[in-house]
Formats: C-alpha cells, structure tokens, sequence
C-alpha cells in the first residue's frame, strides 16, 4: 500500500465517522501544511491559527473529497486558501512576488523563516530537537543511517533503497525501523520535559 | 513489532489488511500514536531541520469534538461495477448500431435492388406470366438474397407494380 493509499484509506475512515484518523493525518501533515502556510502568513502565532482552522475546514469538506487529487494537494489547496483569506480579513496583501504551487509545497526551503515562525520561548526547544536528532542520526551505524537517510531526505522506496544498499526489503524496513527507534529513543526524554508538549 | 509496523506503514509500505489493523490499533493505543508522532517529528526535522512548526494537533483534536461527524456516502463495488457493465453494454451497443448502418448503406449490397432502379433492366424483362410464379417459389434459393424469404415477397411486389400502373 503507497503512502498515497494510506491516506486515502484514513480518508474514508473519516468519511464512515472515525474522526480518530483525522487525528492521524494531522499529525503526518501538520508541519508540512504549517510551513507552507508561514510562507504566506508571517506571524507565528497567526500562522499556527491558519494551520489549525486550515485543518477544521479539510474535516467540514472531507465529505466531498472523492480521491481525485492526493490528500495532501488538496489540504495544501485549503491551507493556501485559509491563508489569503486570513491576509485579506486583516487587509494585508497575500505575497504575489513568487508564485507558489501546492505541488511545490514539499520542496519549500526557507532559513530565515525560522526566527519567524519560532517565538522566542521555543526557539530553544526547536534547536534542541533538531540537535538531538542530527546527533542521533550521526551516532548511528552506517547501514542503519544510510537508510534512513535514504528514505526521510530522498524519499525513496523500501524496493529502491533495497537496490541501492544491496540487500533484501526486509532488511530495509528492519533499518530503517531501528534508525527511527534510535533516534526516537533519545527525542522522547526532551519531549517528555517539554512544558507544554508542542511537539 | 507493533513500532515496526508503524514506521512500515508511515513509509507506505504495508499489505492492505496490515495497514488496516495497525490503523485500527493507532485508534485505541496511546503509545502508538506517540510513536507515529515521533516517527513523523523526526522525518519533519532530517527534511526541514530549519523551519520547525510548532505541533497543532491537539488543539485540532480538541477543535474537532465540537464538529458533527462526517459521513459521506461510500462508492460501494456494485456501484462500480453497474457502472463498467453499462459502459461494456452502451460500447456493444454503438459497435453493433455501426456495423448495421454500414451494411445497409453499402452499394449494390442486394442485386434485387438494382434491379429495381434501373430502367434498362426493367424494360429488359419481359417474362411470361407463369415465370413469375417460379420466381417467387424458387426465389428463397437464391444465394445473393439478404433476407430469405422476404425478398420474394418484395420482388413479386414491384414486378406487379410494374404491370398494374396506375394512369
């Protein structure tokens, strides 16, 4: 089942009342739609807003959604929408300098957006979670790293990491999984110390 | 085994029963739903280490208990089914309503017709009136007749025709 179909079968979890597998695609695509949305929307805590409502109007519409589209360019789609109708609510012009494709939307890089979206009270935790993982990562044994790293940044394919690393799928998955559990083993102490748990 | 899984099926790479009932598990688990958190925070920051968003998710979940359920209707497989068997039908239809058209549209297709329009042929005959009688039982052993049967009838119509015009 591809990543696509999963969502799609969240999505129809969701359509049948399950507002639990909601939940689940929230969680997957709230820091891809939130980065998206900062693009357009600059104050932080706006943006988070945007974010929020962004997501409670992909719920109302769910219902209409027939698959058509990917999950996720649709919810783009909607958070671009919030966003420009946040811009013009508050009479402030939606950015027209470059112009952004919800497609694109994964490939966004932006350093200096981080002083942006992040306020001061959480700058430090934001550095400390990426310290702690590319710390981890860097700790890790190089079969493990590699396909990680092969899977998370270049986004392939178990069968195609498999090519790559020259050994069997279920060797990859087992990587890849004990990779993500190693790391994960030395986030969860931060997390957990975090006062109001935003992560 | 259960942390394996998840991180199977947020790569997309599980069985679709498989993908299922860990969905089903992440519903109930709260321990599995911290892993996919934490599975996903950590693909999040290898990808965009610069630009981290805070987490929304439960202000959506407390949001979310005050929206109505969403209840859409399903596309069963019958639907989709009724649906492909109409289309085979229709295409059927269209091939068969074709190939009848181009038939009877082909020229010369029956030589009782031409010789039915043609004058020359028409003056040519000059039968007997027993002939006429033997036509119309033998005509059904014709091989050129399109519609046995039927054509003698037609035949034996126009040749009377020709011979009670009115003034």
């Amino acid at each position: 089942m591809a990543d696509r179909e999963v969502d799609q079968q969240l999505v129809e979890r969701v359509q049948r009342g399950d507002k639990h597998a909601f939940d689940l695609l929230v969680t997957k695509y709230q820091r891809k739609l939130g980065r998206l949305i900062s693009r357009f929307v600059r104050d932080p805590g706006d943006a988070q807003d945007v974010t929020q409502d962004s997501f409670i109007k992909a719920y109302r519409a769910m219902s209409g959604f027939r698959g058509e589209s990917a999950f996720y360019t649709w919810l783009y789609r909607i958070g671009i929408n919030t966003a420009k109708n946040h811009l013009l609510q508050n009479k402030r012009r939606p950015p027209t300098s470059t112009y952004f494709d919800a497609e694109d939307s994964e490939s966004f890089e932006d350093a200096s957006l981080l002083q942006e979206v992040s306020t001061p009270e959480n700058e430090l935790m934001s550095k400390q979670v990426v310290e702690v993982v590319q710390t981890s990562l860097q700790q890790l044994p190089e079969d493990l790293r590699s396909a990680l790293t092969l899977r998370e940044i270049e986004g392939l394919s178990y069968e195609e990491i498999a090519s790559v690393m020259n050994c069997p799928v279920g060797t990859v998955r087992s990587r890849i999984f004990r990779a993500r559990e190693a790391v994960a083993e030395n986030l969860r102490p931060l997390l957990e110390t975090s006062k109001d748990k935003r992560w | 085994m259960m942390k394996n899984k998840i991180s199977a099926l947020m790569d997309g790479e599980l069985f679709t029963d498989e993908a299922n009932h860990i969905i089903a598990q992440l519903k109930s688990q709260s321990s599995a739903q911290q892993d996919w958190q934490i599975y996903h925070l950590i693909g999040d920051v290898l990808r965009q280490p610069e630009v981290i968003t805070a987490d929304v998710s439960k202000v959506v979940h407390e949001r979310l208990q005050f929206e109505p359920l969403v209840v859409a209707p399903q596309r069963s497989m019958t639907e989709k089914a009724r649906n492909i068997a109409l289309s085979a039908a229709a295409s059927l239809m269209a091939v068969v309503a074709v190939s009848w058209m181009a038939m009877q549209a082909t020229p010369n297709k029956s030589p009782q017709l031409a010789l039915q329009t043609s004058p020359l042929s028409r003056a040519s005959f000059v039968l007997e009136p027993q002939v006429n009688a033997y036509l119309a039982a033998h005509q059904e052993l014709s091989p050129s007749s399109d519609v046995q049967g039927g054509s003698a009838f037609i035949r034996t119509t126009i040749y009377s025709a020709t011979e009670d015009v009115a003034p």
